[in-house]
C-alpha cells in the first residue's frame, strides 16, 4: 500500500501569497486594500510568476486564482517526464465554485465566459498548463463544511489510480459582481483565496499523510505560514 | 492496482428515473424496448425582454415534476430538487429490505450536478419572486445537503460537479465509499434541469443541432439539451449473489481544450483502458459500449477513433441515448448508466435513438434499433466532458 506526503504548499489569499519555502509575502501596498474588500480584477500572473501567462487573460477569477496557487507549488513540472504527467491527478474542492461567472454569464450572455461557469473548467487549465492526465474530480462542498478532497487525492496515490496529485481549494465571488446581484453573503462569501498542495508517494523523511478533513486551503494557509513545516504534516 | 476481484463488491440495488420519455424505471424499460425518443421542439423562456427560444430539446412534462412533492419546506418551484428526490425515491423502493435495515449513518449520499438549482438564480437576477431555500441549492453542495436531509441519509454526503462526466463520477465516487467503508449503502443522484442558462451557453457555442441530435449519424451537426434525474442505490454486495456490479472505472484528462474534444481520442482511449484494468477484464469480454454520442461532429469522430484504439476487432456493439433523452448534463452519467444497467436487465441492446444513416467513421458495430441479446453480460459505459475530461465505468452482471 502506497502512503503520500505533502511535498510541497502554496497559498494565496487576502493577506498574502507563498508557498511553504518562501513563507507569505504580503501584497503591495496598492493591492492590499482591494485584496481585503474581495476586488479580484486587481490580481495578475506577474505578481507570483514571470512565466508565459498564456491563457490567464481571459480566465475568470476561480480560474486565475486557482492556477496561481498551482503555479505558486513551485514544482519542477519541465523535468517531469510525460509517462510521470499522465499519472498525475487533479483533485478540487470548492463551495462558491463558478457563482461570480454565473452572475456574469447571466447579465450579459457572453460566449465566452459559458466555459468558465463550470467550476471544474479550473481542472481543465491546470491539466492544459502542466499537460496533466491523470484522475481528475471537483468536490463542491459547504462554506465551513468539512472537505473530501485531501482524502481523495491520498486514496487516488493509495489504490495506484495516480503518482502524484495536485489538490486545489479555490473560492472566488468578486465583490462587485456579488453586489451587482445582490447575493447573499451568508451563502456567496465575497473575496477570493486559494490554497494547493503537491502530494506525491511518501520517502525520505517526512512523515505519510494521515487521515483528515481539514480543507485544502485552510492545510495550505497552514503550512505556508509554518514555513518548513511540511515533515510535521 | 487492485482489481475488482480483491476489493468489496459494489452492487446495484435499485434505480430511479425522471425523464423526457416520463418517470419511473417502467416507462424506461418500455421506451428502451421500442426506441422512442423524447425530444420535441420546445420553448425555453430567455428573461425578461429576451422572449423566447425555440429548440428540439428533451423536457421532462410538468406534469411529471408536479406529481414530485417533498418533506422538505419552500421547495415550491425548484423542479431539480423536486425530480432529484423523485428519481432517489424510486430507487430506494426498488432497493427494497436490505436498505430498510441499512442504519441511515451507514448511508452515503453523492449527487452529481452541472448548475443544480440554476433557474433560482435566473430568477433572482430578473426580480422574480424565489425562495431563499431555492437561490442556496444554485450552490451545488447545498442542492446535496438538502437533498441528504430529504432522504434521511446521515452518512458520509459528496457533489461532484465535473461537467458532462459528472455522473459517472458520482458513481464512482459511491462505489469508493463503499470499498473504503464509509458507507454499505450510497445513493448517488445525477440531475440537471433545462433552463435559459444552460440554453444561452450552447446557443453561444453553436453547438445545438436545430433538428434534434443525431449522435453518430452522417448528417448530424450538434446536440440536444435534455433534462432529468437518475438515482441508482449502491450496496455493499456479495459477488456470488446475482445481480448487476459496478467493477471498473478509469477517469483522465485530454489537457488539450477547454470546449472541444482530443482529436485522435487518447484520452478517452486512456480512460476506458484504465477502467478495464480496475476490472481485472480483457476487452474482448465487454459485450456492448454505451458511447457519450453527443450527435457533435467531433465528439462522435472522437469517440470512434478511441473505440477502434481499446478494441482493435472484434468492436463490441455500441449504442447511444441521448437521441432519447437529450444532454442532460450531470444528470447524463447517471442516467445512461441505469440504462445500462436496465439494458442487461431485460437482456436487450437499446439501439441509438434518432440515428438514421451511419457515418463511415462510426463504428460498424453501432446498434440502431432495439434488438435483443439474451445473456448480455458486460458493459461499458463512457462520458466525456468540456475541459478536457473522460471517464469510463465497466458494469457486469451475474445471470447464475
Amino acid at each position: 500500500m502506497r502512503r503520500s506526503v505533502v511535498a510541497a504548499a502554496s497559498y494565496l489569499g487576502p493577506d498574502g501569497w507563498g508557498n511553504d519555502q518562501t513563507g507569505l509575502h504580503p501584497w503591495p501596498s496598492s493591492l492590499e486594500v482591494s485584496a481585503h474588500r474581495g476586488e479580484l480584477e486587481g490580481i495578475h500572473w506577474s505578481m507570483v510568476s514571470d512565466t508565459d501567462p498564456s491563457r490567464f487573460a481571459r480566465m475568470d477569477p476561480m480560474c486565475r486564482l486557482g492556477l496561481m496557487a498551482v503555479e505558486i507549488l513551485r514544482v519542477d513540472w519541465d523535468s517531469m517526464p510525460e509517462e510521470r504527467r499522465a499519472a498525475v491527478g487533479v483533485c478540487l474542492e470548492t463551495c462558491v465554485g463558478s457563482i461570480d461567472t454565473d452572475v456574469r454569464f447571466l447579465q450579459t450572455t457572453r460566449p465566452s465566459l459559458f466555459a468558465y461557469t463550470l467550476p471544474s473548467t479550473l481542472i481543465g487549465e491546470v491539466c492544459i498548463r502542466y499537460r496533466l492526465k491523470g484522475p481528475a474530480l471537483c468536490l463542491m462542498g459547504v462554506v465551513d463544511d468539512q472537505s473530501a478532497a485531501l482524502a481523495e487525492a491520498t486514496e487516488w496515490i493509495r489504490d495506484g489510480d495516480a503518482e502524484a496529485a495536485v489538490c486545489v481549494g479555490c473560492e472566488a465571488v468578486d465583490a462587485a459582481v456579488a453586489a451587482s446581484a445582490g447575493l447573499p453573503a451568508g451563502v456567496w462569501p465575497v473575496g477570493g483565496r486559494a490554497g494547493a498542495l503537491w502530494l506525491t508517494e511518501a520517502e525520505g523523511a517526512h512523515p505519510a499523510l494521515g487521515p483528515t478533513s481539514e480543507p485544502v486551503i485552510a492545510m495550505a494557509r497552514r503550512l505556508v505560514l509554518g514555513r518548513n513545516s511540511l515533515a510535521a504534516v | 492496482m487492485e482489481t475488482a476481484t480483491e476489493r468489496a463488491s459494489v452492487n446495484v440495488a435499485g434505480c430511479g428515473a425522471v425523464t423526457a420519455l416520463g418517470a419511473g424505471i417502467g416507462v424506461l424499460d418500455e421506451s428502451l424496448r421500442k426506441g422512442e425518443s423524447g425530444l420535441f421542439p420546445v420553448e425555453v423562456r430567455m428573461g425578461p425582454g429576451h422572449g423566447m427560444q425555440r429548440l428540439v430539446a428533451g423536457r421532462v412534462p410538468e406534469s411529471v415534476v408536479d406529481r414530485a412533492c417533498d418533506r422538505l419546506p419552500e421547495v415550491g418551484e425548484d423542479r431539480a430538487f423536486r425530480m432529484a428526490t423523485m428519481a432517489a425515491r424510486e430507487a430506494f423502493e426498488q432497493a427494497g429490505e436490505f436498505l430498510q435495515r441499512t442504519p441511515s449513518r451507514r448511508q452515503g449520499l453523492v449527487v452529481s450536478t452541472t448548475k443544480a438549482s440554476i433557474d433560482a438564480l435566473e430568477r433572482w437576477i430578473w426580480k422574480e419572486p424565489v425562495s431563499e431555500a431555492a437561490l442556496a441549492r444554485v450552490q451545488p453542495g447545498r442542492f446535496a445537503r438538502d437533498c441528504a436531509l430529504a432522504l434521511g441519509v446521515t452518512g458520509p454526503v459528496q457533489c461532484v460537479s465535473a461537467a458532462c462526466i459528472s455522473g459517472l463520477l458520482a458513481l464512482r465516487q459511491g462505489a469508493a465509499m463503499i470499498q473504503r467503508g464509509q458507507a454499505d449503502v450510497v445513493h448517488v443522484v445525477g440531475v440537471d434541469v433545462l433552463s435559459a442558462f444552460v440554453v444561452a451557453g450552447f446557443a453561444s457555442l453553436k453547438s445545438m443541432d436545430p433538428e434534434g441530435c443525431r449522435p453518430f449519424d452522417r448528417r448530424r451537426v450538434g446536440l440536444s439539451l435534455g433534462e432529468g434525474a437518475g438515482a441508482m442505490v449502491l450496496m455493499r454486495g456479495d459477488r456470488d449473489v446475482p445481480g448487476t456490479r459496478l467493477i471498473g472505472w478509469g477517469i483522465s484528462n485530454d489537457a488539450n481544450h477547454l470546449t472541444g474534444p482530443s482529436r485522435d481520442g487518447a484520452g478517452l482511449a486512456l480512460a476506458m483502458n484504465r477502467a478495464l484494468a480496475k476490472a481485472g477484464r480483457p476487452g474482448r469480454e465487454v459485450d456492448c459500449l454505451h458511447a457519450h454520442g453527443t450527435g457533435t461532429p467531433y465528439n462522435d469522430a472522437m469517440e470512434s477513433l478511441a473505440f477502434r484504439t481499446v478494441f482493435p476487432d472484434p468492436m463490441p456493439s455500441v449504442v447511444a441515448s441521448k437521441g432519447a433523452l437529450g444532454h442532460t448534463l450531470g444528470a447524463a452519467g447517471v442516467l445512461e448508466s441505469i440504462i445500462c444497467v436496465r439494458a442487461m436487465e431485460l437482456g436487450l441492446l437499446p439501439g441509438t435513438p434518432r440515428l438514421g444513416e451511419l457515418d463511415p467513421v462510426a463504428p460498424a458495430s453501432m446498434i440502431l434499433k432495439p434488438t435483443p441479446k439474451p445473456g448480455l453480460r458486460t458493459i461499458m459505459k463512457v462520458n466525456s466532458g468540456f475541459g478536457g475530461t473522460n471517464a469510463a465505468l465497466v458494469f457486469e452482471r451475474s445471470h447464475r
